[in-house]
Parts: structure tokens; sequence; C-alpha cells
């Protein structure tokens, strides 16, 4: 699950997959703004198939809490 | 595919396509973000080098004015977010509230159309209240705002612009699948990804008409394809016709699509039918070119794209055979290749996307007209094989051009020229019929087309010049490769530099862009008399003493008036 998180997101933001880790925020990924966000959510929601309610789209602001959520939802 | 995928992609090509960059702005009163990377990649993967642009939130009307210079303006003007909340709050409305919105959208519709006037395309969505109102069964408020305003739409479009019926494309989705309300409420964000896929699907014909991708061939096998059975093995009685499909042929021959066949089969059994089964709906004269013979398909469709002078990226090719539909898509790549499917009502599906991508930016009279001009070349073709001395041959040909200056009852055909001509072409710009009024109305330029004939038939509206006064320039030289091989370029060409002469031009400039379809005429110029006076990769650009201009004189050739 890690990489396919990792995919989604080097792919909205147009990085290199190893520069993501669990650090990732948008405080050190300069392309993640709120509309790359909204990307990002819409894009890993197709690739596993899930929802995210609307908490859940505000916390998940950085990989570590993203990787969270999905665990959750599995 | 994949959002996250799409967006991978689209970068990958990003900055990797050649010619020029085709700018797509997309303007809207909700946020349409997603969009971007999906419109881009489907144009991108067709070699168009597309670039997105997204308007500011809510700010149609400025943002009108600003993109005009963009190639393409697609408009999302979504009825509910013209105040926030309208779904909910319109049935309140008095009929001073009701009649103010309807004043205020009517007059920034008229603002946008005006600013994007000489755009060269507009997309407009037609107004919807299908996303917000799908659990009234009757007439409301905003139905009855809804109809007022798509009927001021329809009133005021102008030739540059398409109105889209987007309810459609989320019927066929589902609203379900193609909005996100949830988004909706957090950001104004409506449609889904899935949505924004169909929508580019569906209108990326549009794209392809003013990039000269347009088709201009079908071709069909036979058997299991214009009917069901094998005509060798279940014989003339039993084969059962596809008349649907048939009928559907019919109706893009009208728009000008030039129908053949390539088959394996005995030519006089496919004749026999052709000519004599009663239920056929294609007859002979339907179709322009037939490769029946046991040679293979590969050969045979290069052989037709020679015989109607195109490019194989311009044919279309319909099979039921695994083999032949593998065949073809492995060694000739160009050809757009479609299998027909094993349920017969998706065939009649398919046949729907086929059409579309013979979309024409609008239909002439000439288009209806083509089959028969195509039909004649073909005959031509023949007589050229039998003819050893080519010149005799033109002799013989009787051929006459009709030259008209500035003619504007002709200018929806000069465009559809600009769009589709990509061998002899030699600067390659594509104008859509605003641009050519503009052209045409404008003192400086003087655009010059003609009508060419022989003793076969008339192949119409086929050559285009357009002149620059200002510049001494010749802005576009173009013919259709429906008259090539005639000499008519090089009579073309004393016919323009004859005009440039009668408007005092006395050095006369001229240019070659280079695209991956025009290398025929990368000496055009030079052959002509022109010296060149700067070589580039991609541009040569040349200049001409007119008095020291050798006029070609071809005799064979008779040079009408027609204005």
């Amino acid at each position: 699950m890690e990489t396919r998180i990792k995919e989604v997101m080097s792919n909205v933001f147009d990085i290199d997959i190893s520069m993501i880790n669990f650090q990732s925020s948008p405080d050190n990924i300069e392309n993640w703004d709120s509309l790359k966000h909204m990307n990002l959510i819409i894009a890993l929601e197709e690739e596993f198939d899930i929802e995210f309610n609307d908490d859940e789209i505000i916390d998940s602001m950085n990989y570590a809490l993203i990787l969270n959520i999905l665990e959750d939802k599995n | 595919m994949k959002y996250s995928e799409i967006i991978r992609l689209n970068h990958e090509l990003e900055g990797k396509l050649e010619g020029a960059e085709y700018k797509v702005a997309i303007l809207s009163n909700i946020m349409v973000h997603q969009s971007k990377d999906i419109c881009e990649y489907l144009l991108r993967i067709e070699s168009i080098n597309t670039k997105v642009v997204i308007g500011e939130y809510d700010n149609i009307v400025q943002d009108s004015e600003k993109n005009q210079d963009s190639d393409a303006v697609v408009i999302f003007w979504e009825a509910c977010n013209f105040i926030d909340g309208l779904q909910y709050k319109i049935d309140l409305f008095s009929d001073k509230e009701f009649n103010g919105i309807v004043n205020k959208i009517k007059l920034e519709i008229d603002i946008v159309l005006s600013a994007l006037k000489n755009t060269s395309i507009v997309i407009i969505n037609k107004f919807s209240s299908l996303i917000f109102d799908q659990f009234s069964l009757s007439d409301n408020n905003l139905r009855r705002l809804i109809d007022i305003l798509n009927k001021h739409l329809k009133d005021s479009v102008r030739v540059n612009t398409r109105l889209v019926d987007v309810d459609g494309i989320i019927s066929r989705l589902s609203i379900k699948s193609a909005t996100d309300l949830r988004y909706y409420h957090s950001s104004k964000t409506l449609y889904s990804v899935e949505f924004y896929k169909e929508y580019f699907e569906n209108i990326k014909y549009f794209f392809f008409a003013a990039n000269g991708k347009t088709k201009k061939a079908l071709i069909f096998d036979c058997d299991n394809t214009l009917w069901k059975g094998i005509l060798a093995e279940d014989g003339f009685d039993g084969i059962e016709i596809f008349q649907e499909i048939q009928y559907l042929a019919l109706c893009l021959i009208k728009k000008g699509v030039i129908i053949g066949l390539c088959s394996k089969n005995n030519p006089e059994d496919v004749d026999n039918v052709l000519e004599n089964h009663p239920d056929m709906v294609l007859r002979n004269d339907n179709i322009v070119i037939k490769k029946i013979n046991w040679d293979n398909k590969v050969l045979n469709l290069k052989s037709i794209a020679e015989d109607l002078n195109i490019g194989l990226e311009s044919l279309v090719f319909i099979d039921d055979s695994d083999f032949e539909v593998g065949l073809i898509k492995q060694k000739l790549p160009d050809v757009k290749v479609f299998q027909v499917p094993s349920k017969k009502h998706e065939y009649r599906l398919m046949m729907k996307i086929v059409s579309n991508l013979f979309y024409n930016t609008s239909i002439t009279e000439e288009d209806a007209q083509k089959n028969k001009m195509y039909k004649e070349q073909v005959e031509r073709s023949k007589v050229k094989n039998k003819a050893v001395n080519i010149e005799s041959y033109l002799v013989s040909l009787g051929i006459s051009i009709t030259v008209y200056l500035d003619n504007i009852s002709q200018s929806s055909r000069i465009s559809q020229l600009t769009q589709k001509t990509n061998q002899f072409n030699l600067t390659t710009k594509r104008y859509t019929e605003s641009d050519i009024n503009s052209l045409i109305l404008d003192v400086e330029k003087i655009v010059i087309s003609i009508e060419v004939e022989d003793k076969y038939g008339q192949s119409g509206l086929t050559g285009l010049a357009i002149l620059c006064k200002k510049s001494l320039m010749i802005d576009t030289l173009l013919l259709s490769c429906r008259v090539l091989g005639r000499n008519i370029e090089y009579k073309f060409l004393d016919i323009v530099i004859d005009i440039a002469n009668k408007n005092s031009i006395k050095t006369l400039k001229a240019k070659y862009i280079k695209t991956k379809k025009n290398q025929q005429v990368n000496d055009f110029y030079n052959q002509c008399g022109f010296n060149i006076t700067d070589r580039s990769d991609n541009i040569s650009q040349y200049s001409l003493d007119i008095n020291k201009y050798k006029y070609k004189h071809i005799k064979y050739i008779k040079a009408i008036n027609g204005n």
C-alpha cells in the first residue's frame, strides 16, 4: 500500500517517488497546494476505491496521516 | 485509465511534441481544475501540442476578454452558481428577482460571446439543471430559468461557437458518478474525474478538426462487416445485410466522407451483391474505391491511400477479423482500425464513435459531392496508368481554373480547406470561418481561391492563396491533394504572382514552414525561381523580384475569372 500511495503522490505532485517519506507535507513539497490537495484526494479515492469524509480530507495533510487513514479504511 | 496515471503520462508528454502550442482556455464559475490534465492528455496523445489554462474562479466575463487570443475557449457556466445557492433559493424568488437574474446572465452571455467573436473555437456547455433538480418531476423556476437562458444562448451563438449538451454526457455516466457534491459544498468542485474523461473524450473532435486531424475515408471489409455471413460460403441468398450500418455510412457520405471497400473476396461476387441484392443500402455509386482481391490488406490499404491521393492517417478501416485488425494495427499504425464487435447492438454504437472521427466544423454542399469527386479522381488515375505521356494526358483532361478574389460566400469552404490540407501546404496555417471572414474584409489582405474543373467533373474549391499587401508576403499557399499531379500548382502560382503584380507589389516574400506532411513542397518556391533569403531547420524564407519572374504559361490549363 505504501508504494501505491507514493506513486499516486509522485504523479500528482510531479516529483520523484524517492522524495516522498514520512515527513512529506505541504511544508516540504512545493507543489502541494490546496488545488493539488484536492487532486490528490480524488486520485487516492480512485486508486483505492474508497471515499474520504470531510474531516479526513482536511486531516490528510501529510504522508504519514494519509497512510494512517487508508490503513484504517482497509 | 486512472486519474493519477493520466497526470503522469501527461507530464511525460509535456514539451515533447512538435508544432505550435495549441492553447485551450477553460473558463468557469465553478472549480474545474481536474479538467486540465485530462484535456491536455487526450489531445497530446493525438500529437496536438496542447496547453490548457484554467481561468480564475467565477470570472467568466473578465476572463473571456483576457483569453480571446487562445486557440480555443471552453466554458463551464453552472446555473446553480449564478448566485450562491441558487438551486434552493430560486423557488422563493419574486418575479422581479427572477427577471433580474435572467437579464444579468443574458447580458453576460452577450459580453462573453462578443469578447470571443474572433477566437477560433468557443465551446459552451448548455445550461443544465439536471444535477440539482433530479428528484423533481414537474416544471419549476430553475428549469424555467434554464430554458430561457438556453434559448438566448442558442439565438446568440456565432459561427465559431459550439454548444454542448452536457446533460447527455451526465446521463451516460449517471448523475451519481458524474458529480461529487461533497466537493461542491466544500470547494465548488462539481464534476468528478469520470465526468471530465467522458466530456473531453466527446468534445475532442472539435479540436481535431481545427488541427487538421479529421479523417477522410472510411474503408469497410465486406463479410461480417457490411453483412452477416461469408459471401463465398453462405452465398448471395445466405447473407444478411447490416442495413443500419450501411445507412450510417450513407449519412457519412452526405458529410463528404469517402467510402471504400477492402475485402478478400471474388470481385464479381461482391459486385453482384452491390448491384442486385435487394436489401443492400450501399450501392456501386456510393463506393469510391474497391480493392476486392486476395492480396494482403496492407498492400490494398496503401494503394487505396495512393489512388485517393490522401495520407494513410486519413483512413479509417473496419474489419471483423482479429487477424486483419492486428495486422493493420502493426503494419500501418497510421490507419485508425476498428473491429466489428461480436454483439450487433454494440456495432451501431461503435459506428457513432467512428462517425465522430469525421467531424467537420461545418458541412458544405461540396462535401455531399465529395464522394463523386473522389470517384472521378480514381477514374483519372486509371487513365493515367494507361497514358504513357503525362503531358498529353494532361492536355486531354481539358482543365480549367476559376479564380475568385475575396469571395465571402466561400468562407466556410475556404476555412475547411485550411484545416484539412496537409501535403501541398506551404505554411499550414489553420483558419476558422471567422478568421477567413476577417481576412476577406481586411483591405490589406487578398484571399484568392480557385475551383478546378476538367472533363471528368468538378473538383470544387481546391486551392487557396492569401496575399498580405502590407508585408508583401504570401501568407498561405495550398492546394487540395485532389488536384495535385496536374501542374495546377504552377498555373496557380502564375495567377497569384499576376495578382500581386497588379497590386503594385514589386518584391514578393514567401515562406515554407516544415511539417511532418508537407515535405513534397519543401523546394517549391526555389523551383519556381524564388531566391532563398534565410533557412533554418523548419522555416525557409524566400523573396522574388516580380519583374524577373518567368511565367510558366501552361497552355492546356485555362484560367477563368470567377468574380
